[in-house]
């Protein structure tokens, strides 16, 4: 299991693995970047303990050898997987108290207007495929990163996801 | 019989030019250079291509006066291992003194292209200026510049064909940059923007798309949405190379028959690559493409097996691929069935760090392609075990290889079955591919390994060697043999003081060696740059900041970059860097 200890010793046996003494070798796993089972039995000088700095622990994980930009894609992979909520402010017009919606649970759009619909107990259309009477319908709109309100549903689910801020539930004639 | 070499005056310096012309080759102009005078007056007024290995092997200013009518220029900066973070940001490879002398020396240059150096938005504005007749800008892992730099670039650069930008680190300070290009900029072949972080204007693009009607190669960025992409593509149906942006989206039906029929449009497309975050939704729309593709980069793909699978056992006539190790053995099975041209394959680590449950990515996909593939001669290949045995099989099959490059994702990992080291396997790669080019080695290695590499391995230009050896020896052994040796790095080995100073004159006859986390003193150092006046004996210390001066002799090196050089030590080293 990975943890931060110095172990000196060994765990191969040394007639197949003959120490290897290294003076700025040192390995320590961190469980978030070696993987866990690794196990390196070196020989260390303790001439080599005194001259380790973090940034040496760092350097020491540049390991396996790939290059940044796959390396970033592969971490955002792992970081979107791991990232439980995005947790948005939802309001509908003429209701001063605000919800709050958590879009990772969503999967799509329709999934998001079935829960908003649910959640303000109205009917929520798309402006250009309404049959009912603009006066009575709702649409969604949000705030993009730049501060304009823009109609949800243009754009792809996940390039949505990186721009939206909150989202405010409008009525029909207003846009 | 004409005494001395009068021989060469029979001929005007014309004829010769002409002659000389036809030696593409580097080596072969040096050598052509070497056979009198006259031929080296000729020789040197007639190159037309330069390619500077190391940055700091000649003076900017030497190499322009040396060859004063040079067009086109390959510099690289950085050693390799900078690009897995081993070499401080800081180090060097600053674009600025090449680029001021090549302003004043070669006004007429038409191609750059430059690697792993740093290039700021001043070099960019300098090159935008002072070459009327620019058309290729190249920059492969560069850092330094921003996205104003490029406007500049677009701006002034009239009769501009190719902006590549590989894997660069880019400041987004501009986000139009691209409406830069004049309306009345119609050259463009060639456009690499994959590396770009930001959003790019599409309909700036989509415009400057549709008026450069010989435009062969479009790579986008991960940022433009599937739909502006599909709209973007519509406009160049010629396009041989395409780099798509993120494939994913939720399914609509409209999107995915526009992108079908998008593709189906293209009828010269070789080379795909880009499908980032590809899902399995949109991937079956560009079906059509997959016959007549020869490269497929499908590395930012994290699509699962079936997809994958049935994606590239289309590709019937791939001669590239470059794919995730989610296509499993039993995908590298099924394109050693299907993709008999093929000549390159490289396979990613999607796990690096070992985090989600294991790949089913073994030996087994490697061999079954070294079987199945007869023209395969370079690989890269991640996976987490190996045998001597296989290793073995897939020397005999592909006596071929000229670059054989395997990480075995933990250090020291032996063969699984016999636990034993993977000498063997290794020793029979240099022993039955006699023309390979470059190495890595990985896994469990002892000395004899590298016994066999400097006895057998003497077409080798490049060895990376990382934690492996258990002595001197090893690193004596590579030094004393590899006759074509050029580049060496190294990583935690082993590997010290005696071996360096018993083998110095070889490094005079290599472009670098690299030595990070080895047994190497500073007083190894010294006496080796005493020795050797022609190397530059670089000392890379991130962590004291006393002045190597006042260092014992016996004190271990951290990282060590030796590389031969007429320029003398650069006058640009910072504070972690001592030139010995």
């Amino acid at each position: 299991m990975g943890d931060q200890s110095n172990s000196p010793s060994s765990s191969i046996d040394s007639s197949s693995h003959p120490a290897l003494c290294s003076p700025s070798s040192i390995f320590q796993t961190r469980r978030d970047l070696l993987s866990t089972d690794l196990k390196l039995g070196l020989g260390l000088s303790t001439s080599a303990l005194h001259g380790c700095s973090s940034k040496e622990r760092e350097q020491l994980s540049h390991w396996p050898p790939i290059k940044p930009l796959l390396r970033s894609t592969l971490e955002e992979k792992v970081h979107r997987s791991h990232s439980k909520t995005f947790f948005v402010k939802v309001y509908m017009e003429g209701l001063p108290i605000g919800r709050k919606l958590d879009l990772f649970s969503h999967n799509g759009y329709d999934s998001l207007m079935r829960t908003l619909r649910r959640m303000f107990r109205t009917t929520i259309t798309c402006p250009d495929t309404s049959r009912v009477p603009p006066e009575k319908a709702h649409v969604l709109t949000y705030e993009d990163e730049e501060g304009d309100w823009m109609m949800v549903g243009d754009v792809p689910w996940e390039f949505f996801l990186r721009t939206v801020k909150r989202l405010k539930i409008t009525r029909a004639d207003k846009c | 019989m004409v005494r001395g070499f009068g021989w060469a005056a029979a001929f005007p310096d014309e004829v010769w030019e002409h002659v000389f012309s036809f030696l593409a080759a580097d080596a072969d102009r040096n050598a052509v250079a070497l056979v009198c005078r006259a031929w080296h007056r000729i020789e040197r007024r007639s190159r037309r291509r330069v390619f500077v290995g190391n940055c700091y092997a000649v003076a900017p200013a030497a190499a322009v006066r040396r060859f004063p009518e040079v067009r086109a220029a390959a510099i690289k900066g950085k050693p390799h291992f900078a690009d897995f973070n081993l070499v401080p940001t800081d180090w060097g490879g600053g674009a600025e003194a090449w680029v001021e002398a090549m302003a004043e020396g070669w006004p007429h240059l038409e191609e750059l292209r430059l690697k792993r150096m740093v290039v700021s938005d001043d070099c960019l504005e300098l090159i935008a200026r002072s070459f009327k007749n620019f058309g290729v800008l190249s920059l492969v892992s560069c850092d330094g510049f921003s996205t104003a730099g490029l406007a500049a670039i677009a701006a002034n650069c009239r009769n501009l064909r190719e902006l590549d930008l590989h894997e660069n680190e880019v400041e987004d300070n501009c986000l139009n940059w691209i409406s830069h290009f004049p309306e009345s900029f119609t050259s463009l072949v060639s456009l690499n923007i994959a590396c770009l972080e930001g959003d790019v204007n599409t309909s700036v693009l989509e415009c400057l798309i549709s008026r450069c009607p010989n435009l062969k190669t479009l790579r986008l960025n991960h940022a433009m949405p599937l739909e502006k992409l599909v709209s973007l593509l519509q406009r160049a149906p010629q396009l041989v190379d395409v780099g798509t942006s993120k494939f994913s989206a939720d399914h609509h039906p409209e999107l995915f028959s526009k992108l079908e029929s998008t593709f189906a449009g293209f009828k010269h497309l070789k080379s795909l690559s880009g499908i980032w975050e590809a899902g399995p939704t949109y991937l079956p729309a560009i079906y059509s493409v997959c016959e007549s593709l020869t490269s497929l980069n499908l590395c930012y793909a994290t699509i699962q097996s079936p997809e994958l699978l049935k994606f590239v056992s289309r590709c019937k006539n791939l001669q590239r691929l470059w794919v995730m190790d989610l296509i499993e053995d039993n995908g590298l099975i099924a394109v050693a069935a299907s993709c008999k041209l093929l000549q390159e394959l490289r396979v990613f680590p999607s796990d690096p760090y070992g985090v989600a449950p294991p790949i089913s990515l073994t030996e087994h996909g490697l061999v079954a392609i070294s079987a199945g593939c007869l023209m395969l001669h370079s690989v890269l290949y991640f996976c987490r075990q190996m045998t001597n045995a296989a290793l073995l099989t897939i020397a005999n099959n592909r006596p071929n290889l000229t670059c054989f490059r395997l990480c075995i994702i933990e250090p020291h990992t032996p063969d699984y079955i016999s636990q034993e080291p993977l000498d063997a396997g290794f020793s029979a790669i240099v022993e039955s591919c006699k023309d390979l080019r470059r190495l890595s080695l990985s896994g469990l290695l002892t000395d004899r390994v590298f016994k066999s590499i400097g006895a057998s391995a003497n077409r080798l230009e490049m060895l990376s060697v990382a934690f492996a050896g258990d002595s001197d020896a090893g690193l004596h052994y590579i030094l004393s043999g590899c006759k074509n040796l050029r580049k060496l790095e190294i990583r935690d080995c082993p590997f010290g003081d005696k071996a360096l100073l018993d083998n110095a004159s070889k490094l005079e006859t290599m472009r670098s060696l690299w030595m990070s986390s080895c047994s190497v003193t500073l007083g190894a150092c010294r006496q080796l740059a005493l020795k050797m006046p022609r190397l530059n004996v670089e000392v890379i210390d991130e962590r004291r900041g006393r002045p190597l001066e006042s260092w014992p002799d016996d004190f271990p090196v951290e990282k060590l970059y030796i590389y031969r050089t007429v320029a003398g030590p650069r006058s640009d080293t910072p504070p972690c860097v001592w030139t010995v």
